[in-house]
């Protein structure tokens, strides 16, 4: 098995959250370890790959990032459908995102039992430089992951803190749960649409 | 030349003496005719005229459009307009957001908005604009304004939207209104009202196609269909919520429309390429693409230029559509790093359904985008592998760099026509509703001197096209040019000369140049007509 193939997913993650929270600056930093200020609202979705070495296991980690405008909301399903991990992101200087953060975390809750929540509050690096700017609270936050059984961290793609280590606990996690096959990855297009049944005969 | 001086065209010419006909013996071999086509040819004002009489029937998809018909013909049914679940999403936020005033009434209540309203209508700045475009909903709501901000413009939007129903009320249609230099333009397209005040030298017809494919591009996002539900569930709808990033396709459009030939034509560019890698490509989409069930369309495009056109047979794909295309692509920089998996409504195709499309760019180094356009939304790693293969094989026939180096060298300039009076033209091949036109020379340098000439034609282009008194052929001398304008059933062609240059000289150049252009179609028009 050609490891390296762009196509073979091994694991399938999908971004969700409010409109300009910064769902692709982090898939930028995480992919490409890059930042563009520049903001340009994403449509539809973009898919990105990018391979993770964990305990001695790599893992393709295939990403959507997905569009954050209302109007995709119909699309959604076809994303998450089968993650295994959701990034729900929520901007920590703008409030309202929080709102629309729960609403992606009760859609996966309700439909993907196998996918995990990972929360994560972005644009660390403005806080940092101005407290006041902080608009939704660390602990508020934490309280919440843990009513969901997630996970949260809050990341900068700006000067990238905490971003590696955000995919590092998705993959590590992943690697780490007893359910996970790892000797058999598969083709992406195949997983997709069979995993469930696959599964159930386990 | 001109021996038997008989034809329709030199009849028809007012302004050029009638022994003089032009290009006689170019009938049977007019450049760039094709009798396969792949593009819906266009008249370039029938977009705008048939718009104007045609509105959307909103509503239901109906049993025959064409994203039904393709899915009857591949016996799937698995395509779904979105609108219908984002609609479900809002009925559900209708409680929460009670403002359920109309903008005209809630404008004229808070006076300390409306005193900043006036501040900035009255900046000079702004006021001096040359082309505004508004939009507004039915019932007022403001949606997009091309310079400021559309929520500090309600009072402005409150207006527009009494002009419209007040002539609406005489059970009429508000056109346009002239006053001076400036010129008022409304297109009613129900649930949307669009607007645009201009004193450029634009005619009104041309700034209503404009305020058309403007109205395309919202469709092309939201679908007509979702837009008409919307409205009719909620008179009040602010658009903007679902409208969100789209303000930068629609200043995006909006600046190609002030500068490119492509939307005044209603024509496509191809990128000039050798007929050998152009069939390569072709070959090349078809082979990976052809056992892909519900593929509608397969391109290749870069730089506003088309390289390559795939299409399921009974389907054509119109230039207005092609242009939302372009439009899309230009201006999501962010395409360029990744594979994009989208729903994109074609209006022309069917305004009331999605397709959608795997958008990505060949390769690191190579500028180009593929398109694949579906009617399956489930189909992305289907069309990802096919998009592989296709570069794959690409490369290996070195079509790449081939792509590469027409990017870089495949421009031309008026010089190799070889009429040393010739400034600039802009030919349309109206059977394969393509166009070519030469790199901009002097003097043509600056985009001052550029937007000038394109007045010029836009000036042309509104004679040859007058509704009231429709020409074949417009001559005319003026200062510092001479303009030619000349339509014939295959052909229109747009030409400035030298403002010296003698009329039988022009005659001599403009044939040159038609022979020139017969010479190069293979290179410049795309003239067959691939399906999968």
């Amino acid at each position: 098995m050609d490891r390296k193939m762009y196509r073979k997913v091994d694991m399938k993650v999908v971004m969700l959250g409010q409109m300009s929270c910064g769902k692709t600056s982090l898939v930028e930093r995480f992919i490409y370890k890059r930042f563009n200020s520049q903001y340009q609202a994403t449509i539809g979705a973009a898919f990105g790959a990018c391979c993770v070495t964990v305990q001695g296991c790599e893992v393709c980690v295939g990403l959507w990032d997905t569009a954050g405008s209302e109007r995709y909301n119909a699309m959604s399903p076809l994303y998450y459908r089968g993650a295994k991990a959701a990034v729900i992101c929520y901007d920590i200087t703008d409030d309202e995102s929080v709102e629309r953060a729960k609403f992606w975390a009760n859609e996966i809750q309700l439909h993907e039992e196998e996918c995990r929540v990972y929360l994560c509050g972005t644009k660390l690096d403005l806080v940092l430089q101005d407290p006041k700017a902080r608009q939704v609270d660390l602990h508020d936050m934490l309280d919440y992951a843990e009513t969901i059984n997630g996970r949260l961290f809050e990341t900068s793609s700006k000067t990238g803190e905490n971003v590696q280590e955000l995919f590092n606990t998705i993959v590590q996690d992943y690697v780490g749960d007893p359910k996970t096959d790892l000797s058999a990855p598969q083709d992406s297009s195949f997983r997709l649409h069979t995993q469930r049944i696959r599964e159930k005969c386990c | 030349m001109a021996d038997s001086g008989t034809a329709a065209e030199g009849k028809a010419a007012p302004a050029l003496a009638g022994g003089e006909a032009v290009g006689d013996e170019l009938k049977d071999d007019t450049p760039g005719v094709s009798g396969e086509v792949m593009l819906v040819n266009t008249d370039s004002f029938e977009e705008c005229n048939h718009d104007l009489d045609t509105q959307f029937s909103g509503g239901e998809d109906g049993p025959d459009s064409p994203l039904r018909k393709v899915q009857r013909e591949q016996e799937n049914e698995l395509v779904g307009g979105m609108g219908n679940v984002s609609l479900a999403e809002e009925e559900g936020k209708q409680g929460s957001e009670g403002s359920g005033e109309a903008v005209a009434a809630a404008a004229a209540d808070d006076s300390e908005e409306e005193c900043v309203d006036e501040e900035y209508l009255h900046s000079p700045e702004w006021i001096q604009k040359e082309k505004h475009v508004f939009i507004l909903s039915e019932s007022g709501k403001p949606i997009y304004t091309r310079y400021g901000k559309e929520d500090r413009l309600v009072t402005l939007f409150g207006l527009m939207q009494a002009l419209v129903s007040f002539v609406a009320d005489s059970e009429d249609v508000i056109r346009c209104i002239v006053a001076g230099d400036h010129k008022f333009v409304f297109l009613v397209k129900s649930p949307m009202i669009l607007v645009g005040v201009s004193h450029s030298v634009a005619s009104i017809p041309q700034l209503i196609m404009q305020l058309t494919y403007v109205h395309n591009q919202i469709v092309s996002v939201l679908t007509g269909s979702a837009l008409t539900r919307m409205f009719e569930k909620r008179r009040n709808y602010d658009f903007r919520h679902l409208l969100g990033g789209t303000e930068r396709l629609l200043d995006n459009l909006l600046n190609m429309l002030d500068s490119h030939p492509s939307f005044l034509l209603g024509g496509v560019q191809c990128l000039p390429l050798a007929t050998a890698t152009r069939d390569t490509i072709t070959q090349t989409i078809i082979q990976y693409c052809s056992k892909i069930k519900n593929l509608v369309f397969g391109l290749i495009i870069c730089q506003n230029q088309l390289i390559s056109l795939v299409r399921m047979k009974k389907f054509l794909l119109h230039p207005a559509d092609l242009h939302l295309l372009f439009n899309l692509v230009n201006a999501t920089e962010s395409l360029k790093t990744s594979e994009n998996w989208m729903p994109i409504c074609l209006p022309k195709f069917d305004p009331n359904g999605y397709l959608y499309g795997h958008v990505s760019y060949l390769a690191d180094d190579c500028e180009a985008c593929l398109l694949l356009l579906s009617v399956d939304r489930e189909q992305f790693f289907t069309l990802s592998e096919a998009k592989q293969k296709i570069v794959d094989r690409l490369r290996r026939h070195h079509c790449l760099e081939g792509i590469n180096t027409a990017i870089r060298t495949s421009a031309y300039t008026v010089g190799a026509v070889g009429a040393p009076e010739l400034r600039h033209f802009l030919y349309k091949s109206k059977t394969t509703a393509q166009f070519t036109c030469p790199e901009y020379t002097a003097p043509y340098n600056t985009p001052e001197q550029q937007r000038q000439l394109f007045g010029l034609y836009q000036q042309l282009h509104h004679r040859v096209h007058s509704v009231s008194r429709p020409l074949k052929m417009v001559y005319m001398v003026m200062d510092t040019h001479t303009l030619l304008g000349w339509v014939t059933k295959e052909f229109e062609l747009y030409a400035t000369l030298e403002p010296l240059v003698t009329k039988h000289n022009a005659i001599v150049y403009i044939n040159k140049l038609l022979r020139w252009i017969k010479n190069e179609e293979n290179k410049l028009f795309i003239l067959s007509s691939p399906t999968f």
